[in-house]
């Protein structure tokens, strides 16, 4: 198995805690979300429509769409709350230094 | 008195989505996706035409073969033939007609039929950067013609194609959006019909990464006749977009739209937007507009959205449907209680659903083609 490659996305200062920021890594849509000392890293457009999660709210480990208000676990990606019914991929990631890394499939 | 006036409806439509129109791009905005016209739209995915950053330009060769009978040329943007039957509804109808240098015209002089298919090519180079076009294909009074748009190769491509066909004219149009799995093409075709004229218009989408077509017709007499219908097939990935708006501010027309689609693989994505406007004059009107999708495999989306405005009470009809569903178990059922295996009762069963719309196609090599298609999209 090949060790997954990580890729810089971004100063862990631009990442508000407890909240969210886009980054486009390799043309896809990530939303960096921190929570506690926890970071996590979500595909960053809802199941449901086209809207971006990063813009959306943060608690309880979980991410709501502002839009429709679908909600997505941020550790699974799965939906906790509809409309949404289908999960967002989920990318590992993590702090080295003051940087975020992410590996994308 | 003044209170009985307020009774009667005088404004236009309420929807306002076909409503603002300008020629300039910068009267739009540059969308960001929640506006009701781009809201299914994936506008990361459209390389920048909707945005307002110069684009570099990428190469779309247009050859024209037309029928004996038919003059074809082109003419420069500012050309005074352009640009009369429609004003943009949208910010990437706008950019790409302020936008394109060479448009094709093709002209049917009054009273000539033409004796076969004209076919236009539009072959798309390379997909980096952008192109622009337009195409004007009039019909003079009582002329008939056949139009052929074949879209292939890979390109980020925005045009408008201008049907303006002329009183008892008829005119049948095939756009086949035949691109290749990384092409980009959102289109405008705007029909404006004269007294008792007549338009088919068939739009089959199969290709491309992201096709966003809008077909749209106006009358400008009484008695016009148009017929729309399409049909795509949208793979895995693929966003393949249909919105039709048929205006009827004349008495007595009629308007037929029917397209039907079918979905298989991860993020096949279907839009279909079917808009028609009555308006108050527009007495006598004829309308019905319907939207069938297939969907076969887990995975997929379909947005069918069908609206009527209408603002008058007299009119003759008016209706609209949309189903999407998967295959019926008891067609296939039935299919395998007489000997046939699932794989060839699926074939079948899609076979006609996509059979009568492919008949219907005046052009026997276009059948053939698409027929052959969708066959090789189901095995």
């Amino acid at each position: 198995m090949t060790e997954p490659v990580y890729l810089r996305a971004c100063p862990l200062a631009d990442v508000p805690q407890d909240g969210a920021h886009g980054v486009e890594i390799d043309g896809v849509p990530v939303a960096l979300i921190r929570t506690g000392d926890e970071i996590f890293a979500l595909h960053d457009v809802c199941s449901h429509e086209e809207v971006p999660l990063s813009e959306g709210e943060i608690y309880d480990h979980t991410v709501e769409c502002w839009l429709h208000g679908s909600c997505f676990d941020l550790r699974t990606g799965k939906p906790t709350g509809p409309p949404a019914t289908a999960p967002v991929a989920t990318y590992p990631c993590r702090i080295v230094g003051d940087e975020v890394y992410v590996s994308l499939p | 008195m003044s209170s009985l006036q307020g009774a009667v409806e005088t404004a236009a439509p309420v929807s306002g989505l076909h409503e603002r129109q300008s020629y300039d791009p910068a009267d739009f905005g540059v969308p960001t996706g929640r506006e009701e016209e781009w809201r299914f739209t994936p506008l990361r995915r459209l390389r920048g035409l909707h945005g307002d950053a110069p684009l570099p330009e990428c190469k779309v060769t247009v050859e024209t073969d037309p029928a004996p009978e038919v003059i074809s040329g082109h003419a420069k943007r500012g050309d005074p033939r352009l640009g009369r039957s429609f004003v943009p509804a949208d910010r990437v109808s706008a950019r790409a007609f302020a936008s394109f240098a060479e448009a094709t015209v093709i002209t049917v002089p009054a009273g000539a039929v033409a004796s076969r298919p004209t076919m236009v090519s539009v072959r798309g180079e390379e997909s980096t950067g952008a192109a622009f076009g337009h195409t004007l294909i009039q019909l003079e009074p009582n002329a008939s013609a056949v139009v052929v748009l074949d879209h292939q190769g890979s390109t980020t491509y925005a045009d408008n194609v201008e049907l303006v066909i002329g009183d008892g004219a008829q005119l049948t149009v095939v756009s086949l959006q035949d691109w290749a799995d990384d092409a980009v093409h959102l289109s405008h075709h705007h029909a404006r019909l004269g007294r008792d004229a007549r338009l088919t218009h068939t739009a089959v989408t199969l290709g491309g990464s992201v096709v966003r077509l809008a077909p749209s017709v106006s009358y400008a007499g009484p008695g016009g006749d148009a017929e729309l219908r399409g049909l795509y097939f949208a793979d895995a990935g693929q966003h393949l977009e249909h919105r039709l708006y048929v205006d009827h501010s004349q008495r007595n027309c009629r308007s037929r739209v029917s397209y039907k689609g079918a979905l298989q693989g991860q993020d096949a994505h279907a839009v279909w937007i079917g808009d028609v406007a009555i308006r108050p004059e527009a007495t006598g009107t004829d309308t019905y507009e319907d939207n069938r999708n297939l969907v076969l495999t887990d995975g997929t989306r379909v947005d069918s959205v069908p609206n009527l405005e209408i603002l008058t009470g007299e009119v003759a009809k008016a209706g609209h449907a949309s189903t999407s569903g998967r295959l019926e178990d008891q067609h296939l059922f039935y299919l395998m209680t007489r000997g046939i295996s699932f794989d060839d009762a699926r074939r079948l069963v899609i076979r006609g659903f996509f059979g009568q719309m492919i008949a219907q196609i005046e052009v026997p090599q276009l059948r053939e083609r698409i027929t052959a298609a969708v066959e090789a999209e189901l095995a």
